[in-house]
């Protein structure tokens, strides 16, 4: 009798152990789908000047003392991304690097400009602290608003026309990468692409 | 109090070394990063929060060894209950501050997790097996047949920890797909009017 139960039991928890580990690689499976099923593109949330509009021309005061114009035709024609951040969101902070290097891969004459608003010496901080070009940091509630952005990290690409080419909300490398994709494509944002690809809005609405 | 049996306790104490391995090594692969996960609970000064996270990081890694070390288990436990404690105090202050959206800093960069009222219920459970691990236990000898609940039950309620977790970190990105559905089609259309 003893031995029946000891068998049961021994067989009773590998049975356990088997399952928990089967719910565990089900839940690792679910993650995996989920990833592939999200757009990796930058969201763009509809709101604000469009992509192929006009970026709103601005003077902002930077960090440095210096003034910075945004929008309008670039004298040097270059290009520029609005890396729109702030000291308090980690995301922006974690995000850094991948922005240093992605533009580094992708366009190295890209004028990079960081933009923010509040108090003056927590930025300063934040920027020295991680070495951002002081002259290249607009301090401005106007440009936050006139490019409607709601959630941070947010980025605009803008070509050396003044033409918004891209922007949404970038959480990871994937997203600052498709900035540019989209860019190179000539659509606004990887879900138009996605639409256009897919023949229209019938396949979408389910 | 009635004494707990020495098998169940070192079952407790087992899963609980499990779960601290896994937490710690997460926490030393992207000591960075934990780092400003820390930061982001905006409980200390900023400038504290690389220590602190190194500080919490050791703490995990000694309580893995002491854990499973005879003298030193009940004590252990009462320590992991007690670190268990501040982390939902940390996780309990920044919901009711009604931040949800920063990183739990629980499960590693490669599975964010933010803060949400399942984090509460999954240190609850592990509170309460810490408590089981800390009880008072008759003596008794442990024989070949008590491998298999420390060892099974130990392995089961890592594995469960670990799913739980997956689940948890899931959860945004299945609310984002039920969410967006809608939106999404709205956008497709409007693009569609514009070609």
């Amino acid at each position: 009798m003893t031995d029946a139960l000891l068998v049961s039991n021994a067989l009773l928890w590998v049975l356990v152990i088997a399952l928990a580990l089967l719910v565990l690689a089900l839940a690792r499976q679910v993650g995996v789908l989920h990833e592939r099923v999200t757009p990796v593109g930058a969201l763009a949330l509809g709101r604000g000047p469009r992509v192929g509009e006009a970026a709103p021309g601005i003077e902002a005061p930077t960090l440095a003392g210096t003034r910075i114009a945004l929008g309008g035709v670039s004298a040097q024609a270059r290009s520029t991304l609005l890396f729109f951040l702030s000291p308090s969101c980690p995301v922006c902070k974690a995000l850094l690097p991948a922005l240093h290097s992605v533009i580094a891969r992708e366009d190295p004459s890209l004028r990079l400009v960081y933009a923010s608003d509040g108090p003056e010496p927590e930025h300063q901080t934040f920027a020295k602290a991680h070495g951002l070009e002081l002259a290249a940091y607009a301090l401005s509630t106007e440009l936050g608003l006139s490019h409607h952005v709601g959630k941070l990290p947010y980025a605009v690409l803008i070509d050396a026309a003044g033409v918004i080419r891209a922007q949404g909300l970038v959480n990871t490398r994937e997203h600052l990468e498709s900035l540019f994709e989209a860019r190179e494509r000539g659509v606004g944002s990887l879900q138009e692409l996605i639409a256009r690809e897919r023949g229209g809005s019938d396949t979408l609405t389910h | 109090m009635i004494a707990l049996d020495l098998a169940l306790a070192w079952a407790a104490s087992a899963a609980l070394a499990l779960v601290f391995a896994q937490a710690a090594w997460h926490k030393l692969r992207d000591l960075e990063g934990f780092a400003s996960a820390v930061e982001a609970y905006h409980l200390m000064p900023a400038s504290l929060a690389p220590l602190a996270a190194t500080q919490l990081a050791a703490a995990e890694l000694v309580l893995v060894g002491t854990l499973v070390l005879p003298p030193a288990r009940a004590g252990a436990a009462l320590a992991a209950l007690a670190l268990l404690g501040v982390y939902s105090a940390a996780i309990a202050v920044n919901l009711a501050r009604g931040r949800r959206d920063i990183d739990c800093g629980c499960t590693g960069p490669a599975l964010r997790q933010p803060l949400s009222g399942w984090l509460l219920v999954r240190n609850a459970a592990l509170i309460a097996v810490a408590a089981a691990a800390a009880a008072p236990t008759a003596p008794r000898a442990l024989g070949p047949a008590d491998a298999l609940p420390i060892a099974g039950g130990a392995l089961a309620a890592f594995a469960l920890t670990l799913a739980g977790n997956q689940l948890a970190a899931n959860a945004p990105a299945s609310r984002a797909l039920r969410a967006r559905s809608p939106a999404f089609g709205a956008r497709a259309r409007s693009a569609e009017v514009r070609a």
